[in-house]
């Protein structure tokens, strides 16, 4: 039995006590990147994309928007804005907001503002689709 | 002496208002409740980035990020949190006063304000400030994008030089019978040193500053919504206590309408046996 670590993910609005856990997978800024018992300490900027928690033989997913991960002797927090378990995500909501970003964009916008806001949702939306639909 | 049909109009008026009065104190309590929970599940999210933030400024170089940049404040921009709705007592009112009065010793020309809830756009807006932005009808479905997308609005504006200094004056909820109004600096951005500092050597990834650029943006969202959950939570203290006080006061009112009611009644009745028993003495003689 691999050694473990204890795993939080904390959000505004709720908080994931993970437990023990063996390995967490996280969207750093740079990359996806790995973590097991005994890491480093550090602070990780996170991004958009995939919380991939694994438990002895149970696999998690969240989908997560930005935020950073704090790694420490005592365990990992992951802090971010918004974190919903695989199960959790309104599949419809994220739908909606994804075609919405896409409409927004394809019509020519001229403010820059604008223009990145529906990126930033379009990119939202496509992560929650993305975890939602995967096995 | 007050006839008793009017009386018993005004009983009736009474005892509804109550009841009304009774209701909203009730609703205030329930949605108090749920803000106190809400508030509850912030903390330790915010205190977490404002650890981390406090320990990765004193390495950082204020003047390579624009949100932490101190320039002279020429203009200054004030975010004032109120209720959309009243019959809550003192707490708008007392809000209002107090910000006008900070507004006037900056200076009414060298201001913008961002009205937050609708009693407080409503009273500046027609006192000739310059609100810039205003949001309304949002407190009974309040939730974390509201808080995104008001600190990003302040943000965006701030980048773009509109003004240089922003302070947030909102309602901070002490307990059930207190708030207390809090002025914050918002931004540039500053940190008290009251947090637990955290002493560990951390490895950053990818960099110091690229954390710091990306914890900034978080920390100002988590801080909007802190406002804006006390500023919730204290509304909902202020209703509660002041519909308990006026459900009371109508109590006390209809107490002292019974009585005369019935001293009212009892003249009646004396003087009904007055007259029946003065026309039996006359029969008599």
């Amino acid at each position: 039995m691999a050694a473990q670590f204890h795993l939080e993910i904390i959000t505004p609005t709720k908080v994931y006590d993970e437990g023990e856990v063996d390995y967490l997978r996280a969207p750093g800024v740079d990359g996806a990147f790995g973590v097991l018992a005994g890491h480093t300490e550090s602070i990780m900027a996170l991004a958009i994309g995939e919380i991939k928690v694994v438990k002895g033989s149970v696999e998690k997913s969240y989908a997560s928007t930005k935020g950073f991960a704090e790694i420490t002797r005592n365990g990992v927090q992951l802090l971010v804005e918004s974190a919903e378990p695989q199960g959790d995500i309104d599949l419809n909501r994220a739908q909606e907001a994804f075609d919405r970003a896409k409409a927004h964009l394809n019509q020519k916008q001229d403010e820059m503002e604008d223009e990145l806001r529906a990126l930033r949702a379009l990119e939202r939306s496509m992560n929650r689709l993305k975890v939602a639909e995967k096995k | 002496m007050a006839n008793l049909k009017d009386i018993r109009k005004r009983i009736g008026t009474i005892e509804s208002i109550k009841q009304v009065t009774r209701a909203m104190k009730l609703v205030a309590a329930a949605k108090l409740r749920r803000a106190q929970i809400n508030m509850e599940q912030a903390r330790p999210y915010a205190g977490r980035i404002h650890g981390v933030l406090n320990h990765l400024l004193p390495d950082i170089d204020r003047t390579s990020h624009n949100l932490l940049t101190m320039r002279p404040a020429q203009q200054k921009a004030f975010v004032i949190l109120t209720s959309d709705r009243g019959l809550c007592g003192s707490f708008n009112t007392n809000i209002l006063r107090q910000a006008e009065n900070i507004i006037n010793a900056a200076g009414k020309e060298n201001s913008k304000l961002i009205c937050i809830g609708r009693k407080g756009y409503e009273y500046f807006g027609k006192r000739g400030y310059d609100v810039v932005e205003h949001y309304a009808d949002f407190w009974n479905e309040l939730n974390f994008s509201h808080a995104t997308t008001m600190a990003r609005a302040v943000t965006s504006r701030y980048l773009a030089g509109e003004f240089d200094d922003v302070r947030v004056i909102f309602n901070e909820f002490k307990n059930v019978a207190q708030q207390e109004i809090v002025e914050y600096h918002y931004l540039p951005l500053v940190l008290e040193d009251d947090a637990e500092s955290v002493s560990t050597d951390y490895l950053f990834e990818p960099s110091k500053d690229e954390v710091v650029k990306s914890l900034v943006p978080r920390h100002l969202n988590i801080q909007m919504w802190r406002f804006l959950l006390e500023s919730n939570a204290a509304e909902q203290a202020a209703r509660m206590t002041s519909m308990e006080a006026a459900t009371n006061n109508a109590g006390d009112l209809i107490d002292s309408l019974r009585l005369e009611y019935n001293k009212a009644r009892q003249a009646a009745i004396t003087t009904e046996i007055l007259e029946v028993v003065s026309g039996a003495e006359a029969l008599v003689e």
